[in-house]
């Protein structure tokens, strides 16, 4: 569904991403260091980060889509909240994930008031829906995130660094949803929490010296592992199950 | 129950505004026709505080907008520098003693609307070279404009002869003193067209209001809601600054002070904030002729005395956080 070719990034004057070309027809996640390029991979997709090269989502290149058209094929869901509005209800601010569904310039309509109340629902969170979302724990808040893009009903979710910020329990809860949701979306998972990828379970793209290397499975294999991060591991004991 | 009394209060100030004043008028002088009181109270007190309704709700919601488009507490026309532009664009054609130009607007409205304009294109070329998100050196620029834009009036005050920069000091101050309808329902218009736009871009403002990456993802062009909407709060700002010159904080402090008594998502705050404007000018402007100086007490001044000490309050209990 998302082809890249030829992608080609640089962030004040140092390349980040080489001559990257891919086909994701399913589920990945990708994997790869700090500053390797894999956020920066999730921006491009999402036309957030100049780039040169093309990429196409469901046969059309990014930019040919409006952004509303966009919104409805693509959603990205970001590793922290940023939030400037202080008051804003959970309820409400899940609600914005239908605005590329409204008519403009009118009030969302019943539907999309009821669509927000079953995935609060769905996500366990509906007892949270009259708190100010900056009022949350930061567990809370990526539930929140991932109601916000399920409203939106696009058929890609990006998820960049999910479990960064949290506890093992809140990152599991995470980690069941997502792999959960790969029923009914494509889900690129972007992390660096092994446990997590090995869960969801999902072909591996891995970034290393600014390519991307496709695996499709057998990725977490401590000999693998160890080559491809530097480090020695003792199997990735602590496994999710 | 605080919140009736408030509005309560705002709405008793409302009423009783018109008849405080360097005469003072009662019910029975202004019902008889064709005395000096009815006049005073039609023709002079009653547009004045439409004038400064309408004033002080445009003044809010513009710092409203500012402060939900750059994502910042601090950010109003008059901390970046619009209303200077426009004070300067003002006191060129007052200067040039430029008339009235088009279809019966005078100069000096065109002329502040420019420098207003002028002010957020400016503003908007050199936001390019911020690295994205460093809103607060965006409001450094803005207070660079306005010490340039201040030394530029200086020129254009020393150019002047004594008669003309009698009027550009008192410009200077901010006034409300009008006489007639016709300024008054102008400028109501204006604000109500502000509210308006606003209004209609209630969902994009909340979307942006969250963070711009985000309003853009949800399918929001951000770059052309933004612009539209700076649009219009410059053309408001422009032509409130050209009639009665800068009025300071009032974009600040009162869309603060609605959000604490109101604290609810921004679409919501949006009539509240213009309501409140009005209601927090009127009062302002009641104070000026109420204290029964020698000469009246320019509105600018009293704002800025209110609002100083609100503004060191506000930075202050934003380092706490």
């Amino acid at each position: 569904m998302i082809e890249l070719k030829e992608l080609q990034c640089a962030f004040n004057g140092r390349v980040i991403l080489e001559n990257v070309s891919l086909k994701i027809d399913s589920h990945i996640s990708v994997l790869g260091a700090n500053g390797s390029g894999k956020s920066t991979l999730a921006k491009a997709i999402c036309d957030l980060v100049a780039f040169s090269g093309t990429v196409f989502i469901a046969g059309k290149k990014t930019q040919e889509y409006t952004l509303n058209e966009r919104a409805k094929l693509l959603s990205y869901i970001p590793a922290k909240l940023e939030i400037h509005d202080p008051y804003i209800s959970v309820e409400e601010f899940v609600l914005l994930g239908r605005f590329a569904h409204k008519k403009s310039l009118f009030d969302y309509s019943d539907k999309d008031k009821n669509i927000t109340l079953q995935t609060l629902e769905f996500l366990n969170i509906v007892h949270l829906k009259e708190n100010p979302v900056s009022s949350l724990s930061s567990g809370e808040q990526q539930l929140v995130l991932i109601a916000q893009a399920l409203t939106q009903q696009s058929k890609i979710i990006i998820f960049d660094e999910p479990t960064a910020n949290l506890d093992p329990h809140n990152a599991k809860i995470i980690a069941q949803h997502i792999k959960g949701l790969k029923e009914w979306h494509q889900i690129i998972l972007i992390t660096h929490d092994l446990h997590l990828a090995c869960y969801v379970d999902s072909p591996v793209v891995f970034i290393k010296d600014k390519t991307a290397a496709f695996y499709e499975k057998e990725f977490f294999d401590d000999a693998r592992l160890e080559e491809l991060y530097g480090v020695a591991f003792e199997s990735l004991a602590v496994k999710y199950v | 129950m605080f919140k009736f009394a408030l509005w309560f209060f705002l709405l008793a100030i409302l009423v009783i505004s018109p008849f405080i004043g360097a005469v003072s008028l009662n019910l029975g002088d202004i019902l008889n026709a064709d005395t000096l009181a009815r006049n005073i109270f039609f023709e002079l007190r009653l547009p004045r505080v439409l004038f400064a309704f309408a004033a002080g709700s445009i003044l809010a919601l513009s710092g409203l907008l500012f402060q939900t488009l750059f994502r910042n507490a601090l950010m109003t026309p008059y901390t970046l520098g619009i209303s200077s532009g426009a004070v300067l664009g003002a006191g060129i054609a007052l200067k040039l003693g430029l008339g009235t130009l088009f279809f019966g607007v005078a100069a000096i409205s065109i002329f502040g609307f420019l420098g207003a304009l002028f002010t957020v294109f400016l503003l908007l070329y050199l936001a390019q070279f911020l690295r994205s998100g460093h809103h607060e050196s965006l409001l450094l620029l803005g207070i660079a404009l306005s010490l340039f834009y201040t030394a530029a009036l200086m020129v254009v005050f020393y150019l002047g002869s004594a008669m003309q920069n009698d009027v550009l000091i008192r410009f200077t101050m901010g006034s409300l003193s009008i006489i007639g309808w016709q300024t008054p329902l102008l400028l109501a218009f204006v604000a109500f067209m502000l509210f308006v736009g606003i209004y209609l871009y209630r969902f994009e403002l909340q979307l942006l209001s969250i963070s711009e990456h985000q309003a853009q993802l949800k399918g929001i062009n951000t770059k052309r809601v933004t612009l539209i909407l700076l649009l219009l709060s410059s053309l408001g700002i422009g032509i409130l600054v050209s009639i009665s010159g800068p009025i300071g904080f009032v974009g600040l402090i009162v869309p603060h002070i609605v959000a604490k008594i109101y604290p609810q998502t921004i679409n919501k705050r949006i009539l509240k904030t213009a309501l409140f404007g009005g209601f927090f000018l009127v009062f302002c402007d009641t104070l000026t002729r109420g204290l029964q100086t020698q000469s009246e007490l320019p509105i600018g001044i009293v704002t800025a005395l209110i609002g100083g000490p609100f503004f060191i309050y506000l930075i202050i209990s934003k380092g706490k956080k």
